[in-house]
């Protein structure tokens, strides 16, 4: 693993959290680094709701397709097992857990995906969702980046509690819905966006968030200004 | 949807109360069956919105109608911060000083009423946000993490319930139970923001326009959704979706 790489992605999530902060661009921004660092294809961050439904917070790609196999995981598959035990999944080749998981292996071979690791996002005696991992090519997992990936999990975690809603809320039910509810305004803009200027859900996310770091803003709070048409949002739609 | 989950259990027990009404399940029955469950004296439930008048919708009791109705009339309480704010605003004691000074007149005028603790719960699916459910005790009490669950899960349904009586007649869901929105939310969220833009219209609107559409083709949401983010499907503004290209 490049070290430097590892530095310079802990400066800069920890540069994020102390910042102007906005989870879900931070959620993503971390996806994109367990990507680029971790030897990863793709990475999503997921959630349990009040139902304990595992809900997608953050992916390191915007398409449908990906969001699905994640999603598909409520009913089997490494985040579900990894969410009910508390302890990560690890597996190397997923074409040997055809019989665990088959309806989740053919769609994860269906996307490309040979190798998985879903890591516990813990707070305190609670697991709250999971860091979910896929890399292209089956074979084993470098310990180390384990590790680290781990450790990215727990940093997501953190930055739930440093949501602040607005009346100090102490209650973790309560921040994750709100955090949820964030993440749903952003699926809705994403198709507002996309099918006002036929562009794919992937560009419908960047131009969002670029919008809303060019004018310092919240990426949920542009979301729901863009699908409420509350402001004009110049420069967002051409 | 598991039968064991949080979100099945409640629809159960909403339903049974809707069928001892000899009713269609409404949000009259969410309230009562959420005082049945929590330990709450009494709900209401008040339509909201930042562009129309707000209204109360239903109350289990008097204390609870007049909770309501304060509100409203006033434009303070834990309804309208919790409406504002889009999160859930706890009170488990209106006699401390802090909240006192934050809602004035609501807090004197509720205590007055009979309430103590109120807990205020948005409805909301991200920009759709059609009302509060709005609970009272009697007493000061503090909702353990399980009981504000329950409580969530309560203003979900409300908020399914609340929309979906928006659907006419003819398409309302067959046998009468309310589809929960399953695990293919990014789908149902998409395809909402998507016809926003295919029919010209709000997004509360059109969230109802697709379970309007699952319901009477008798298929099931997440499925339409998908069409409609793969464009396998489209609506328009001036006719049912266009089934020529449905069926490509």
């Amino acid at each position: 693993m490049d070290q430097q790489l590892l530095a310079k992605t802990f400066v800069e999530l920890a540069d994020s959290l102390v910042a102007d902060f906005d989870l879900i661009d931070f959620l993503r921004l971390l996806t994109d680094r367990c990507v680029g660092m971790l030897d990863a294809s793709a990475a999503g961050v997921l959630l349990a709701d009040q139902d304990g439904k595992l809900r997608v917070m953050a992916a390191s790609d915007e398409q449908v397709r990906l969001l699905e196999l994640f999603q598909l995981q409520n009913d089997e598959g490494p985040c579900l097992e990894c969410f009910h035990t508390g302890a990560p999944v690890i597996v190397h080749d997923l074409t040997r857990e055809i019989d665990r998981w088959p309806r989740f292996v053919t769609a994860a071979h269906r996307s490309g995906f040979g190798a998985v690791q879903a890591l516990p996002m813990r707070l305190r005696d609670h697991t709250v969702g999971a860091l979910n991992l896929f890399r292209a090519a089956p074979g084993p997992f470098d310990p180390p980046a384990t590790l680290i990936a781990q450790a990215l999990a727990d940093v997501a975690t953190i930055s739930l509690l440093q949501q602040r809603t607005a009346h100090r809320s102490t209650m973790l039910n309560e921040q994750l819905q709100t955090a949820l509810n964030s993440r749903v305004l952003i699926e809705q803009a994403k198709g507002k966006l996309a099918e006002r200027q036929g562009i794919d859900m992937e560009q419908a996310f960047s131009a969002l968030r670029g919008y809303a770091r060019s004018h310092n803003r919240r990426l949920a709070d542009v979301a729901r200004a863009f699908v409420d048409d509350s402001e004009p949002l110049a420069g967002l739609c051409v | 949807m598991e039968p064991d989950s949080r979100s099945a259990r409640i629809q159960v027990l909403v339903a049974e109360h809707a069928a001892r009404r000899g009713v269609r399940v409404g949000v009259a029955d969410v309230c009562s069956a959420a005082v049945a469950t929590l330990p709450v004296g009494g709900a209401g439930l008040s339509a909201m919105s930042r562009t129309a008048p707000n209204h109360p919708l239903c109350s289990t009791d008097d204390i609870s109608e007049q909770l309501e109705e304060l509100q409203l009339t006033l434009g303070e309480g834990p309804c309208v911060d919790a409406f504002l704010h889009g999160a859930a605003v706890l009170t488990p004691d209106l006699l401390t000083r802090d909240l006192q000074d934050r809602w004035t007149v609501f807090t004197e005028a509720a205590l007055a009423a009979g309430a103590r603790a109120v807990f205020a719960l948005p409805l909301q699916l991200g920009a759709i946000t059609p009302g509060v459910l709005n609970l009272y005790a009697h007493l000061p009490v503090r909702l353990n993490a399980d009981e504000l669950a329950d409580a969530l899960a309560f203003a979900d349904l409300a908020t399914l319930v609340l929309l979906d009586t928006r659907i006419t007649e003819t398409g309302y869901p067959r046998g009468g139970s309310v589809e929960d929105l399953g695990a293919n939310r990014a789908e149902v969220d998409q395809a909402s923001g998507i016809l926003t833009v295919q029919l010209g219209v709000g997004i509360e609107e059109a969230f109802v326009r697709l379970r309007a559409h699952a319901y009477a083709r008798g298929r099931r949401l997440a499925e339409v959704a998908a069409d409609v983010v793969a464009r396998r499907l489209r609506f328009s503004p001036d006719a049912e979706p266009d089934q020529a290209e449905e069926e490509t």
